[in-house]
């Protein structure tokens, strides 16, 4: 086998939901796709694919980083391009779940598979060893599954089936690619009905309709418990099925009765009678935009158990559950649900209670360790923590003998005994330090080997498992500088979604000095995202999460709502609560923290050694500030940049507005530079913020050397690698700039004749025309001749004094204030 | 009423079909050999004609510049094979740029010119509404009485529409029937006269034999009626201009491309090259209103020409009224009580290119056009 593993060319076949999605994922991460279709019966024989081409571009959240990257993809038929298989090093076939049309398809296709391609099925639940007699014996060590989430894109988790002949090294390098390339989390699965995301997420749901009609809880009541308040996506469970669809998930119901017949659970693997009515009436969910819920005009209406129709939806949260669900300790809050009398939280203990019986019977006969198992879960439906974790922070050995009391009373789903080690007196924990436990080899497990996860210096945390950041190099209240090893010192903030106060510019400038004196290079990573966001920005996109979720009924709410809610959340940056209260208070102070901040921003960019910025999921306002500064930015796919301050009122006054100035000025090479500003002036006053890095790039906050990341947990390691390679090219600071060609004047007309035509349209209001003036102000370069030169001092003091000016407004203090109070934009 | 030594006839006119923009038929087709096209072919319905008899060729277009800019109409003109004796002129007055022409007529009223043409081109595929580069005037903002210079049309089409409380509904009919009438007059082949059609030629790389194709295609009939509008789809459409108006996509002209060429001569020159009159020139009147409600232009320039022409509305047959929104086109048929019937029975739309598509439907079909900004009439 050669050393390099690469990846040439992928071919994707079936261009259906999942299919196409794969496929823009392949697109996204730089990777030559071929998506595959039957021929049309008319007309262009790609027509099949150019139509869902076309349906990528209307999903959201969108699965392309960029409209662009749609161009990337090659549409190709069965009827015509068969041979350009041989070019591929990778098959994905994404067809329908049948095993008669795939097995077709495979003898089709296998004459025209190259010696060293690998053929993977994204099967989400037929059998990995049945699917493989299909292919001659000769390429079944080629053949496994490889089983994506929807959507693709933002869904971290892919399953990996072997079948019985697979090629373990073909898999390790399967599987390095899925981390490394698409950025994907890979589980280990076994060949068995519905994997193991699928297999326990669907009996979590089986349990969830088993239980709320017994005491008497409605689906809307459902949600609002099972959501957020169990660390789970907002769509909580019925809202999710609505997404996935019903008949989906009558499928993946069928699948179990039909394959685990011996499944102690099997008598459960059914569908309530609501449940088929619905399907026959062709109620299936958002697609068919009917399923349990069903949107009436602007209000959510919700099928009723007892009314038999629809009703609007309301969550009768009962007060004392929703403290208890208040608690972060899973031990204080499974011991409280357990304890309690009340009906809701009867529910979630039995629920909780039937789900850990379940994993815990099943955990041998599905996956290799509870590791893979927590994951699958977390990682394919977005929940904070797997079922084994929750069970073991509340405490073993406690819950344990809870499950063996319901068992015994009959009020569990089975009577299926709990398996020895489960019960074992010594066990406390199925995460440990060594590893996670594994009931096949009765031992702890420790993660894979694998080089691809060398790159992963802090990877997905489990409990039990220490987390040490490096070597402290100094700790203040707002940041911590460390390192761990190779020089290069790491600056990682300690506020509140980091955002940006007066100590932490102190602490930057503490670390600029640090860093020059004694490191490499500095590198700001966070330990988790987001980059940097604002305090009060947090409870801000949950109000407007839950607007927008309402809206759209959306389940994987949670990422849908990463790109949208981002739209709304304002200023991310220059610590909102101190410049209100300075504001009412003392002007010259705030002007200090500006001119501060400043200063950051123009030694993050001149430092003596690299400054890198490794971005990953918000960085607004001033976060996004610090980061164009930085020598370099290394930024996950899922990077949700923006200059967001009119937000609230104000303007980028941390060298936002003069960078974006500079780059225009740059790029016109010369030439009118009011083209190129224009649509960072657009950026700025829209507070537009990207959906994706790559949209960063486009909008741009990315320059063309800065780096995109697709796995979060390898961003640390790229920068790092980023920063060493900045030193070992002999690293020097840009010149100061001192000659900057401003648009001046005539662009700040230019700008204000548009925006006058959006207020006399009553698309903005004064306020937004007061701002947006400001901004064209600061940008041009103030009131001087076109093509002036000015230097960077000049247009930073443009910044301040715009900032301060509109600072002292009273409607610019209003948005704050109501900012602060009610974590909304005010459009005033 | 104006003086003038001699009349001037039409004796030729013809127009290009009309392309949608951007993506239209012309997306690629240059405006300047949009206009030698015509300038040719309204030489050649004259054969008689000495080519180099032509005093001046004088040309409108609302935005001189890029491919449409320089002097258009003498490098049109050339590059139509009209001798190099021929001068050119290009004239702008923005969307009634290609009217201007007209002042083609008065240097043969005044004596000064035998045989002129007035000519338009346009190509909004090819520079954009506002030109290829936007540089405001920072004085603009200094007083506030000429802010309304930097107000985009379609809002001056809201501040008509509600000063003159012209409905959505009202505006969105008026769309359909401006469909309907444009759409019938084709099945009727009423522009068969009128138009010129044009060859036109893509040049596209072809991937499977790695060459360049060039097609070529026959460009013959308007692209802008739409037989699948519909009251309904009209009225889903957003407002664009005004968060809270009524002016969208579907009530207001479509962007397109296209030129136009009349030819006009003295009395003197129709004897000496024995030619036959399509019609008079009459008059023209242009009026200023303010900017920020444009479009009611014709509502000061219609009674001024009626006095400098002698003549009452009702002796006018046919007038072509500017329609570049429906809500500005009702408010000047409101205010100035046109018939609505009279109005642009073949129906119109179309901001740049009506220049060229208006004026030669009024010489065949005989009768008057009014625009935004002067009208004219035949005998």
């Amino acid at each position: 086998m050669p050393k390099n593993f690469i990846v040439r060319k992928v071919a994707v076949l079936g261009a259906g939901v999942m299919g196409a999605q794969i496929a823009a994922h392949l697109v996204n991460a730089n990777v030559e796709t071929l998506l595959f279709e039957l021929p049309a019966k008319e007309g262009d024989p790609n027509g099949n694919v150019t139509k869902a081409l076309e349906g990528l571009k209307k999903l959201e959240p969108s699965p392309l980083a960029s409209p662009a990257k749609l161009t990337y993809l090659q549409p190709a038929n069965y009827g015509q391009h068969l041979e350009l298989l041989r070019g591929c090093d990778l098959v994905i076939e994404a067809i329908a779940e049948r095993i008669d049309w795939k097995s077709d398809l495979y003898r089709k296709v296998a004459p025209y598979l190259g010696a060293d391609c690998i053929f993977a099925s994204n099967t989400s639940g037929l059998s990995i060893n049945e699917l493989a007699q299909a292919f001659p014996e000769a390429q079944r060590h080629r053949f496994c599954g490889i089983h994506f989430f929807n959507p693709p894109r933002y869904m971290h988790l892919v399953e990996l089936i072997p079948c019985a002949g697979t090629d373990t090294a073909l898999l390790d390098r399967l599987e390095e690619f899925l981390v490394s390339t698409l950025g994907k989390g890979v589980v280990r699965a076994k060949d068995t009905p519905n994997f193991i995301a699928n297999r326990i997420g669907v009996f979590s749901l089986l349990a969830t309709l088993h239980h709320a009609p017994r005491l008497g809880l409605n689906f809307d009541t459902v949600d609002a418990l099972t959501g957020r308040y169990l660390g789970r996506p907002k769509s909580a469970t019925f809202r999710t099925l609505d997404v996935v669809g019903l008949d989906v998930f009558a499928r993946v119901v069928d699948t179990m009765r039909n394959n685990l017949a011996d499944d102690p659970w099997h008598t459960h693997f059914t569908l309530p009678d609501w449940l088929d009515k619905l399907i026959a009436e062709g109620a299936l969910g958002q697609k068919t935009k009917r399923g349990v819920y069903q949107k009436v005009g602007n209000k959510i209406h919700v099928f009723d158990l007892g009314l038999q129709t629809y009703r609007l939806s309301e969550d009768k949260f009962d007060d004392a559950v929703k403290d208890m669900l208040r608690e972060r300790d899973w031990a204080k809050k499974l011991d409280a649900l357990h304890a309690s009398a009340r009906p809701q939280a009867q529910f979630l203990w039995a629920v909780f209670r039937d789900l850990f019986h379940y994993c815990a019977v099943h955990l041998e006969g599905i996956a290799n360790n509870a590791r893979d198992l927590d994951f699958a879960v977390r990682w394919g439906f977005g929940w904070d923590s797997g079922p084994f974790e929750i069970w073991q922070t509340a405490g073993w050995q406690k819950v344990v003998g809870w499950i063996n009391e319901d068992i015994a009373a009959g009020r569990t789903m089975s009577s299926a005994p709990l398996p020895g080690w489960v019960t074992d007196a010594t066990r406390n924990e199925v995460h440990s330090a060594q590893g996670s436990y594994s009931p096949g080899s009765n031992q702890y497990q420790a993660r894979s080997t694998l080089p691809v996860y060398r790159r992963q210096e802090f990877p997905d945390r489990l409990p039990g498992e220490a987390m040490q950041y490096g070597e402290t190099i100094f700790e203040t209240e707002a940041v911590r500088m460390w390192h761990s090893g190779n020089d290069i010192a790491i600056l990682s903030f300690k506020t509140k979604m980091h955002i940006v106060s007066s100590e932490l510019l102190d602490d930057i400038l503490r670390a600029l000095d640090e860093a020059e004196e004694n490191w490499l290079a500095l590198i700001i990573w966070q330990t988790e995202p987001p980059f940097s966001a604002g305090a009060n920005l947090l409870q801000l996109m949950q109000g407007v999460q839950q607007v927008g979720e309402e809206q759209s009924g959306g389940f994987f709410g949670k990422f849908k709502g990463a790109v949208q809610r981002v739209k709304y959340t304002a200023a991310g940056g220059g610590g909102l609560s101190e410049i209100v209260n300075a504001a009412t208070g003392n002007v010259a102070r705030v002007e200090d923290v500006i001119v501060k901040f400043q200063r950051v921003s123009q030694r993050l960019k001149y430092a003596q050694v690299p400054t890198i910025a490794a971005v990953d999921g918000l960085a607004l306002g001033g976060g996004c500030e610090i980061s164009i500064h930085c020598t370099r930015i290394v930024a996950v796919l899922e990077s949700y940049i923006g200059l967001v301050e009119t937000g609230v009122g104000l303007l980028p006054s941390g060298g936002g507005c003069k960078e974006m100035a500079q780059r225009a000025a740059a790029e016109a090479k010369g030439g009118d530079i009011f083209p190129f500003l224009r649509r960072y002036f657009q950026n700025i006053a829209m507070g537009e913020v990207s959906k994706s890095a790559e949209q960063a790039r486009e909008m741009g906050y990315l320059r063309a050397s800065d780096r995109i990341v697709m796995n979060h947990f390898e961003l640390l390691h790229v920068a790092k690698q980023e920063a060493l390679a900045l030193v070992a090219t002999a690293y020097r600071p840009p010149l100061i700039q001192r000659q900057i060609p401003v648009a001046g004047r005539a662009g700040i007309a230019s700008f204000k004749a548009s925006m006058v035509n959006m207020l006399e349209g009553d698309f903005i209001s004064e306020h937004d025309y007061a701002i947006g003036c400001r901004v064209a102000e600061v940008m041009c370069g103030g009131d001087v001749d076109v093509g002036s030169m000015v230097d960077e001092q000049w247009l930073l003091d443009l910044e301040r004094r715009n900032f301060l000016e509109l600072l002292a407004m009273d409607k610019t203090q209003e948005r704050i204030e109501y900012m602060l109070r009610h974590s909304k934009p005010l459009r005033n | 009423m104006s003086k003038q030594i001699q009349e001037a006839y039409i004796v030729a006119a013809t127009r290009t079909p009309v392309g949608k923009a951007p993506r239209g038929m012309f997306r690629n087709t240059r405006p300047d050999d949009l206009l030698a096209h015509v300038l040719k072919s309204v030489m050649g319905q004259c054969p008689s004609l000495d080519p180099a008899a032509v005093g001046d060729v004088i040309a409108g277009c609302a935005m001189p510049e890029a491919e449409q800019g320089m002097n258009v109409a003498r490098i049109a003109l050339l590059l139509a094979g009209l001798p190099n004796s021929v001068p050119g002129l290009t004239v702008n007055r923005f969307c009634s740029s290609g009217l201007q022409a007209w002042l083609a007529a008065d240097r043969i009223r005044l004596g000064e010119a035998d045989v002129m043409i007035a000519a338009g081109t346009e190509s909004m595929s090819m520079v954009p509404m506002t030109g290829n580069k936007i540089a405001v005037n920072p004085a603009i903002f200094t007083h506030d009485e000429n802010i309304a210079i930097a107000y985009g049309m379609g809002l001056t089409a809201e501040k008509v529409a509600e000063r003159w409380q012209i409905s959505r509904e009202a505006q969105d009919a008026f769309a359909y029937e401006s469909h309907r009438r444009a759409l019938q007059a084709i099945a009727n082949n009423e522009f068969k006269n009128e138009i010129s059609p044009y060859q036109i030629q893509s040049h596209v790389p072809d991937f499977l034999i790695r060459e360049v194709n060039v097609h070529t295609s026959m460009a013959e009939q308007d692209e802008g009626p739409r037989a699948d509008t519909s009251m309904e789809a009209l009225a889903k459409l957003k407002t664009v201009f005004a968060q809270h108006g009524s002016v969208t996509a579907g009530n207001s002209s479509q962007m397109s491309d296209g030129a136009g060429a009349v030819l006009l001569v003295s009395e003197t020159a129709l004897k000496r090259y024995n030619l036959t009159p399509l019609g008079k020139f009459l008059g023209f009147a242009v009026a200023g209103v303010p900017p920020e409600i444009m479009g009611i232009g014709p509502k000061e320039a219609i009674p001024r020409v009626l006095r400098q022409v002698g003549l009452q509305l009702n002796d006018i047959g046919w007038i072509e009224l500017n329609e570049a929104f429906a809500a500005q086109s009702l408010a000047v048929i409101k205010e100035v009580a046109l018939d609505p019937a009279k109005v642009n029975p073949l129906a119109h739309c179309h901001l740049a290119a009506w220049v060229a598509q208006a004026q030669t439907e009024i010489w065949h079909g005989h009768h008057v056009y009014w625009n935004g900004h002067g009208c004219c009439r035949n005998f």
